[in-house]
């Protein structure tokens, strides 16, 4: 009888078992370009995808797959697909899903390359995206049109940290019969596993808490192997005669796993985003640790919130454990290990404020990234937004004093001290 | 391909080719809860061959409508009706676990259809605990994770295997969940009350190849060792790993097969 290891034990071992020849405990870097084939015969039958293997690294590759396998045990999918970003990912599941002429729903509160990407890059090609409110579902099923192919958004929104409501919505795209995506990043499979909540995709950006350390680019796509693609109009490129593999319907052949085969042989193949093998080693690392971080990640941050809602310098802040958050309800109910370590706050004195803290701790890093092992802190308003004025940013959604934290694994009186610094600054700046 | 048979919409699964009927037919019949896609690294593998093949959904299973059949002799009719409505005449059949009870009694009632069969994960009885079967029409869901959890070896377990980023369970449970919801129950049903798998091993008059699991929970081996014994004809392969060996060891399942089959020939 197979045993069925919990979440701890499959971080540290899921897809990956010691070789026979060499006994090696990790996971070997297979740095390879290509893979010598038995005879023409088995050369064959791996290009048509009759068996699983090997034949070139930009569609697979033992050591990204072993990432992949791992990936999908977290989750509980039925396979992934590891790439070279999540921005890759996201566009390998929309190129996958759309064609010219199709439609998407999209939350309005995302990570601002999402929103680039579908908002300006895909209507170039003839796929249009229409954009609603998260927390509105009601304004989500209304937008769904007969062309819609998929519904997309956040668990948990960047920057704003807005939460879907995914048993909801996930019902609503069953009843239309269209899969519901959705990028995980923030909350890892640690926090929330979409699949039992109903969600049929997901993406992550390996990048952030999943690898952790800030040291590799990576993206997955994970197939939850949960939606029914045999709607032949609907979904042509999955269930119909496909031009890959001699016109073969992906969704006969591979049933839930169609998604990642179909992704495999188009996507990989034609576009080529692939995750280098050393870094999906890198991010392997990253994940065996996933279980300890999270939960540091997540103490830490109760505790700076505590600190930051009881500091005289600090306006407001914002995050879906606090009461006051509009999504804290729902946060409770899918996420109740924890929102993520993400908090956003406001800084007494505005656009020179936010400056000045940032630009005096020394500590966290001023940077733009988050999900790093170590504390993270960006000012929008003086960096990636300040081309806006205090009424575009309000419109996206931020304000001018608006800093994003990313808390880190540091000792919490350290970051405290750290954010003592930066709050001495801004009440000189205020005198 | 999708048919009307017996009323019902069928699906029979030909590896992405068209049934040759000038070819030697490889007829895959799935185990209990599955559905064609058990045989995914051997429908396309061996249609890309020299040889058509078929695997179809049995009735409520998979793609296929319809109502399972309640016992083994059902599914047998089911199959003999089929291959006369495919026109198939030169068959070898391969049975997966509850397939191959089909296969014993398909044999047993037209002794003349087949020219080979291949027993994958088999035996002449498969008991099936009434745990079990309770559970597949309380919570079929469950049974399900059960039997998935329970079916596969330390692949299963690990999340390892050889096609790059895929997981044992995680498509095991979704493939069972294809299906007819009360369909486990009646296939697990038919399995433990079927008793004429040794009088039918007893009657093959052909030779056979029995691929078993070393570390199979559902057809165990020692079970499986006996039901040898009364073949006549029968080479033995044993594989290191569960009963769904068709996904764990599908390089090595393949290879004996082609061996088998070239003997055949």
């Amino acid at each position: 009888m197979s045993d069925n290891y919990k979440f701890d034990t499959l971080s540290l071992h899921a897809g990956h078992s010691p070789d026979k020849e060499t006994g090696s405990r990790a996971v070997p870097i297979y740095q390879t370009t290509s893979y010598v084939f038995k005879d023409t015969e088995e050369a064959a039958a791996l290009y048509n995808m009759e068996i699983g293997g090997h034949l070139y690294s930009r569609i697979s590759n033992p050591t990204v797959a072993a990432l992949e396998q791992r990936l999908a045990a977290l989750e509980g999918g039925v396979s992934a697909i590891a790439c070279s970003s999540g921005m890759a990912a996201m566009h390998l599941v929309v190129t996958a899903l759309c064609s010219s002429g199709d439609h998407i729903v999209a939350s309005s509160k995302m990570y601002g390359a999402n929103i680039n990407l579908l908002q300006h890059t895909m209507p170039r090609f003839g796929v249009t995206t229409e954009f609603v409110n998260p927390n509105d579902p009601d304004a989500i099923e209304k937008a769904i049109k007969p062309n819609t192919k998929m519904v997309f958004g956040e668990v948990i929104g960047n920057p704003g940290l807005d939460i879907m409501d995914v048993p909801t919505i996930a019902k609503i795209c069953k009843k239309k019969g269209i899969p519901l995506v959705l990028d995980a990043t923030f909350n890892t499979p640690f926090l929330m596993q979409p699949f039992n909540h109903g969600a049929n995709i997901i993406i992550h950006s390996l990048t952030k808490w999943l690898g952790g350390h800030g040291i590799a680019i990576g993206g997955a796509i994970v197939n939850g192997g949960n939606f029914d693609w045999g709607d032949k109009e609907k979904f042509p490129t999955i269930s119909g005669d496909h031009f890959a593999l001699g016109g073969i319907s992906f969704w006969e052949e591979f049933g839930p796993a169609a998604l990642t085969m179909k992704i495999r042989a188009e996507g990989m193949y034609n576009f080529g985003p692939s995750l280098s093998p050393t870094n999906a080693f890198y991010l392997m690392q990253g994940i065996e640790t996933l279980p300890l971080r999270m939960k540091k990640h997540m103490e830490n941050t109760h505790k700076l919130l505590s600190f930051l809602q009881d500091h005289d310098l600090v306006e407001w802040v914002k995050h879906p454990d606090l009461e006051t958050h509009p999504d804290h309800l729902v946060a409770k109910k899918i996420l109740p290990k924890g929102s993520g370590s993400v908090i956003v706050f406001g800084i007494k004195g505005g656009r020179k404020a936010g400056q000045t803290f940032i630009e005096s701790v020394q500590l966290a890093s001023h940077l733009a990234n988050v999900g790093d092992a170590k504390t993270l802190l960006i000012h929008p308003g003086s960096t990636t937004h300040s081309h806006l004025s205090a009424k575009a940013m309000k419109l996206s959604g931020l304000t001018e004093d608006m800093i994003r934290l990313s808390v880190g694994l540091e000792d919490i009186d350290d970051i405290k001290k750290d954010f003592e610094k930066g709050f001495r600054a801004v009440s000189k700046l205020m005198k | 391909m999708f048919i009307n048979f017996k009323g019902a919409k069928t699906y029979i699964n030909t590896g992405g080719k068209n049934i040759d009927v000038d070819k030697t037919t490889l007829c895959f019949i799935h185990g209990s809860g599955q559905n064609h896609l058990s045989f995914v690294q051997q429908s396309r593998y061996f249609a890309n061959k020299e040889y058509s093949v078929i695997v179809p959904d049995l009735p409520g299973h998979g793609f296929s409508e319809g109502v399972p059949c309640v016992s083994i002799k059902e599914n047998a009719e089911w199959i003999y009706d089929l291959v006369k409505e495919l026109k198939l005449n030169d068959i070898v059949y391969l049975g997966h676990s509850q397939g191959c009870l089909t296969g014993l009694e398909l044999n047993k009632n037209y002794p003349k259809l087949l020219k080979g069969i291949i027993f994958i994960a088999g035996s002449n009885t498969i008991p099936v605990n009434q745990f079990l079967i309770d559970l597949a029409s309380n919570d079929f869901h469950k049974a399900y994770r059960m039997m998935v959890t329970w079916g596969h070896g330390k692949d299963g377990a690990m999340f390892t295997g050889n096609i790059p980023g895929h997981s044992h369970f995680g498509e095991g449970f979704n493939i069972m969940n294809m299906n007819n919801e009360k369909t486990l129950k009646i296939d697990l049903e038919a399995c433990n009350k079927y008793d004429g798998g040794t009088d039918a091993a007893q009657k093959i008059k052909i030779p056979t190849l029995a691929v078993l699991a070393k570390f199979d929970q559902m057809t165990p081996l020692k079970s499986g060792k006996k039901f040898i014994d009364l073949l006549d004809n029968c080479e033995l392969k044993i594989l290191d790993c569960g009963h769904f060996l068709q996904a764990e060891r599908p390089k090595e399942l393949n290879t004996f097969i082609s061996s088998y089959l070239r003997k055949l020939n």
